[in-house]
């Protein structure tokens, strides 16, 4: 799995300097540096059609769309991960007290219950007797 | 309240069944047909079959109403810890235990050109490539002799609308020397033309100040000696040299 990932960021590496080269010949172009540039826009096509075969081995790797949003705003994609697990932590508690609260009702009411009408308490606990406990 | 049971009870030729606002109750499904034809009485939902039993068959004659069995349970619930669940422990510790940076060229300090200010500035979003994908071909093919011939340049340096490109802002490496003097400025990225620009702006800053010190340091000397000829107040001391 890591491996495709090198693979890919390898590639990538190279096109990108590949690019920055070229943006320097570009920003002082002289008469001589024309074959230079010849040869750089052709490594830019084979660096493209490297990444292009990377994709294959891509092809089941899900991005989730907002992180896009924080690549567009100059933000680091990490914190799109790091608050994901705090929102995911924070639903957690959040339902581990509902759970926890109706969990404390149930028993409370059932015991109350069991106090005011004994008798039709002794036949539901019967019934749901025979079902696995809540 | 006896007209009222009368007029359920005692006309078999009554205009069908009671309708709800005789009897008070409320919405068709769970309303009572009462008649006196009828037989034993039904609860609505016991002569519907949905496919399963509603009540349990030993609770038929139970006097409970409407009790139903208890849902299928889940192992996994919010009850138990998730991260510690999918063994994310360790990426909670790495996200959440040490702080994040902000900026994009933290997370590619080697990727060149200025990535921190928003895409949409220079059109390069990639929100817009993905509502706007670019229509190419599916194959990539080098360039020949006579396509290169498009990519032949005029020699000499860029103009300068075009020079930002390639600049890559500076690293705040120097931090601990500016901290007496202002610590809370960031450095701002400098271009070739701007530097120059700066610069000169910092010695006509310093310029001004030095001047004001020079003028209070002549005025306090003036203060001190007012006897000495040719010395006083703004008057040239031409006059001294007849």
């Amino acid at each position: 799995m890591a491996e495709k990932f090198d693979n890919l960021e390898e590639h990538l590496e190279k096109f990108v300097e590949n690019i920055r080269q070229l943006g320097i010949i570009v920003s002082d172009f002289q008469p001589s540096s024309q074959t230079g540039l010849n040869q750089k826009l052709n490594f830019m096509i084979s660096g493209l059609q490297d990444i292009e075969k990377c994709r294959q081995q891509l092809h089941d790797i899900n991005v989730p769309l907002e992180v896009f949003e924080y690549i567009d705003q100059g933000r680091n994609p990490q914190l799109y991960t790091k608050e994901c697990l705090e929102r995911a932590l924070a639903k957690n508690e959040q339902v581990k007290g509902k759970i926890d609260t109706l969990t404390k009702f149930k028993s409370l009411l059932i015991s109350e219950l069991g106090k005011v009408f004994p008798e039709e308490m002794a036949k539901y606990k019967a019934i749901h007797g025979e079902d696995p406990p809540s | 309240m006896t007209e009222m049971l009368s007029s359920l009870y005692g006309q078999p030729d009554s205009q069908g069944p009671a309708g709800p606002s005789a009897l008070g109750c409320g919405s068709g499904k769970s309303r009572v047909t009462l008649s006196q034809n009828m037989g034993p009485m039904r609860f609505p939902h016991q002569m519907v079959d949905e496919g399963g039993p509603i009540r349990k068959p030993a609770a038929m004659n139970e006097p409970f109403y409407m009790l139903q069995e208890l849902p299928m349970e889940n192992e996994l619930t919010g009850d138990t810890n998730l991260i510690t669940h999918y063994n994310l422990e360790h990426a909670y510790n790495k996200f959440c235990g040490k702080k994040v940076k902000e900026k994009l060229s933290n997370f590619l300090p080697e990727l060149p050109g200025m990535i921190d200010s928003p895409s949409i500035q220079d059109n390069s979003s990639m929100r817009s490539l993905i509502e706007k994908p670019p229509v190419c071909n599916n194959s990539f093919s080098p360039l020949s002799g006579a396509m290169l011939t498009g990519f032949r340049l005029h020699t000499g340096p860029l103009p300068e609308q075009y020079r930002l490109m390639h600049i890559q802002p500076q690293k705040k490496k120097n931090k601990h020397k500016h901290k007496h003097h202002r610590p809370q400025d960031p450095l701002p990225p400098e271009t070739p033309s701007d530097s120059d620009h700066k610069k000169k702006k910092k010695k006509k800053d310093d310029d001004p100040d030095r001047k004001k010190k020079k003028k209070d340091k002549k005025k306090k000397k003036n203060r001190r000696s007012p006897d000495q000829p040719g010395m006083t107040g703004a008057q040239p001391s031409s006059s001294s040299l007849r």
